[in-house]
């Protein structure tokens, strides 16, 4: 388990995965902003939540390149192609799953079922969160493939 | 197949959860309900699909005359009375708007049926379908539960006590004194259906009702015709999509403009230039909450566009599907085609800048601070309009037809760039970007004065080099662009109130007809609104008043109103109820009161100088 490499790229590969998610919603693709969902459960402001959320997704970030790194490891076996390949399950798991959990955990977050006494700011992302855009997980699939090629070039390189 | 006649829109009162709604006839029958949201399918679509598109009746069992209809006060809860042999027949319902935190299905109506004064002779219809399909159920009978599925979507309905109901086939039951009928009508989409037990429901309804309640208590006691203010603030709340915070401008769509004409469109759509009007409304009444949530939808919404401001978008803020139409559908009263999506969603309307920046004006001077991003936003719309204001456009009445130099959207566009500069006071901002701001408002002022203006009548036009005159250009008093007291502001104000009158209070938007359309349509109703605004903002508060009071009276019995009334018959027309109709309405009675307080008609008194075109104090 290469340690220091997943310490270094994980972050890499976060910054990678934003960078690709903040350029199509400046292109005007989607409106998924995962620094902004993540930050607003410590903020309103969506300024400060973008700042708090931005750190939050490196932490998250980190983690789920753990996995990688660690699935690497025990594959015995780091390229572009495994890694955009995990890309693909973890978007997959991502949309599926994970985004369609948040309206129950997160305070800021509405739900479909939200009334008129709900407090929430965010709409719901709804499956694949489509709520967000028709090419939302267009979006969200290339982002993470980008993460996963990134992170099996990197960690290949050592 | 049953029967059914004809009943006038204005027959029709809402229920709603904030998510959905549904439309019920004076005979007790749901004619219209989407599921599961305000624009899903149709579930009971009678209303303009005919009499196998659906419909749950809950009323006397032979043409009983309706005794007392009415929402419970400052709720939204429905209630009507209808005279049977020798006894009084009560139906009482709503849908439950709060679920969270409890293991509820999405969608909850509940009706229940009284009798007072002896056993009551009623009759349940229960008859769903679905969608332009108007797919007939797989039904299956669980218990006391009857359970209708299509697929993935799933509705069940409960009674109590018990009783042999059938979907599709009409039930009589004596309804006995001290022994209600509870009905529980449960939506599921994509989700196991829950079953709610009809108690638990009404006990559900009634928690509702107290919230409701508490709601419109905290609206300002001293409004002028307060009650039907606060039905209106209902109205429009419960058009809000609780989710996403978008407002909906009507839950129907193709309710025609004129009787059997093509003027159908459909409305379950939201318009930025309707929340932006709504945030006026409810920041006028102290609803704050329900004010911010409209921007923070409207930002949120128009995201993916910025800085272009889409026209109308769906609740979750992406653009409608292509306007296609059901062939197979007969339409309200054989107004053909039903609709359904917006074809008006790919034009330039310059006007709505002007809405969403006042807006954002607004709540500026009420002291909320925007947001870095909001006014990121709110100047990159200031950018657009600054450089496109010279182009034609389609206007706020969305005519289908060339582009053309519309005056109201020139106004409007002068609207937007004053409100922005008056937000940059209060924010960072370049020099450069101001004056160049600046500039351009000059400009649109200089244009709109030398070319949208009659020298010979002495008033603003519809179009450049037009004759016609624009009810939508009732909004000079309150931007800013003219002094209250201009001889070209009362000059248009007249000549408006004149040259387009409809009878009594009532107004045409244009004159009838001249929209590249065939057929004609009926008296637009925000207009008269704005009307009755420009009048009190002038000081002319008697007439104003005058005005306001006849039109409460055309309200439906139950305080409603559609987007136009028939000017001979008095008939409501068009989608219904009409979020911007009640926002116009509130507005108006909010500019009465504000302009009253400086007693305009009392000699050596002026009208208020302050102007707010949203907020209209």
């Amino acid at each position: 388990m290469d340690w220091a490499g997943w310490a270094l790229f994980g972050l890499v590969a976060t910054a990678v995965l934003t960078a690709v998610m903040i350029a199509a919603q400046l292109m005007g693709w989607t409106r998924l902003d995962l620094p902004l969902m993540l930050g607003t459960l410590v903020t309103e402001d969506p300024d400060h939540a973008r700042v708090f959320g931005f750190f939050i997704h490196l932490a998250i970030g980190e983690g789920f390149a753990l996995g990688y790194a660690a699935a690497f490891a025990l594959l015995g076996i780091a390229t572009w192609w495994l890694g955009a390949l995990f890309g693909l399950v973890h978007v997959g798991l991502a949309l599926t799953v994970l985004v369609p959990l948040l309206p129950g955990v997160h305070p800021r977050m509405a739900s479909d079922r939200a009334g008129p006494a709900s407090v929430a700011v965010l709409e719901p992302p709804g499956l694949l969160g489509l709520n967000y855009g028709a090419r939302t997980p267009l979006v969200a699939i290339v982002s993470h493939v980008a993460f996963g090629l990134a992170l099996g070039l990197l960690l290949k390189a050592r | 197949m049953p029967t059914t006649t004809r009943r006038p829109i204005g027959d029709y009162g809402l229920i709603g959860d904030t998510r959905t709604a549904a439309l019920v006839s004076s005979d007790g029958s749901i004619d219209w309900m989407c599921v599961p949201r305000f624009d899903g399918d149709p579930i009971f679509g009678r209303l303009v699909g005919g009499s196998t598109a659906g419909f749950f009746r809950a009323g006397p069992a032979r043409p009983k005359r309706v005794m007392r209809r009415r929402y419970r006060a400052g709720t939204a809860t429905l209630e009507t009375t209808w005279e049977t042999d020798g006894a009084w027949l009560t139906l009482i319902e709503g849908m439950v708007a709060e679920l969270e935190g409890r293991l509820l299905p999405t969608t909850i109506l509940v009706r229940r049926l009284i009798a007072e004064g002896g056993p009551a002779d009623a009759v349940i219809e229960f008859d769903p379908r679905l969608g332009q399909a108007r797919a007939a159920p797989r039904v299956e009978k669980r218990g006391r539960v009857v359970t209708c599925s299509w697929g993935t979507l799933a509705a069940a309905l409960t009674t109590s006590p018990r009783f042999p109901l059938e979907a599709g086939r009409p039930v009589r039951v004596t309804v006995q004194p001290g022994s209600p009928l509870t009905m529980v009508f449960a939506v599921a989409n994509r989700e196991p259906l829950v079953y709610v037990d009809p108690i638990s429901a009404w006990s559900l309804l009634q928690i509702d009702e107290q919230r409701w309640g508490a709601w419109s208590q905290e609206i300002d006691a001293d409004l002028p015709f307060r009650d039907a203010v606060v039905r209106s603030l209902l109205t429009l709340r419960l058009l809000t999509y609780s989710p996403s915070g978008a407002p909906v401008a009507a839950p129907t769509t193709s309710l025609p403009e004129q009787l059997g004409g093509i003027r159908n469109w459909d409305y379950r759509f939201s318009w930025p230039r309707d929340a932006s009007i709504g945030i006026g409304a409810f920041l006028g009444v102290g609803k704050h909450r329900e004010a911010r949530s409209f921007l923070a939808w409207l930002l949120h919404a128009s995201r993916v566009d910025r800085p272009r401001l889409p026209v109308l978008l769906t609740l979750y803020g992406k653009h409608p599907r292509h306007e296609r139409t059901f062939d197979d559908w007969p339409g309200y009263a054989e107004s053909r085609p039903v609709r359904v999506g917006n074809g008006a969603a790919d034009q330039h309307q310059l006007d709505t800048y002007g809405w969403v920046l006042d807006a954002a004006w607004l709540l500026t001077r009420d002291g909320h601070r925007l947001y870095s991003e909001t006014w990121r936003a709110v100047a990159g719309f200031a950018d657009r309009v600054a450089r496109r204001w010279r182009e034609a456009d389609a206007g706020i009445w969305e005519i289908r037809d060339e582009p053309k130099q519309h005056v109201h959207s020139k106004l409007m566009a002068w609207l937007a760039l004053d409100r922005a500069l008056r937000i940059a006071d209060t924010r960072r901002c370049s020099a450069r970007r101001c004056e160049h701001w600046r500039t351009e408002r000059e400009a649109i002022a200089d244009e709109v004065r030398s070319r949208g203006f009659d020298p010979e009548t002495g008033c603003y036009t519809r179009s450049y080099g037009s004759d016609d005159l624009d009810s939508a250009v009732l909004v000079l008093p309150f931007i800013g662009i003219e002094p209250l007291d201009s001889p070209r502001v009362r000059a248009t104000i007249d000549a408006i109130a004149r040259e387009l009158d409809a009878g009594g209070p009532l107004l045409y938007r244009y004159p009838p007809g001249r929209d590249g359309l065939p057929g004609t349509e009926g008296a637009f109703v925000p207009c008269a609104f704005w009307l009755v605004q420009a009048l009190a903002q002038t000081g002319r508060i008697t007439e104003a008043t005058d005005r306001l009071d006849a039109l409460v009276q055309l309200a439906t019995p139950l305080g409603l109103y559609a987007e136009e009334l028939d000017p001979t018959s008095g008939a409501h027309l068009g989608n219904y109820p009409q979020a911007l109709t009640h926002a116009a309405f509130v507005r108006a009675a909010l500019t009465l009161r504000d302009n009253t307080r400086h007693s305009p008609d009392e000699p050596g008194s002026s009208p208020a100088q302050t102007l707010d075109f949203n907020g209209m104090t």
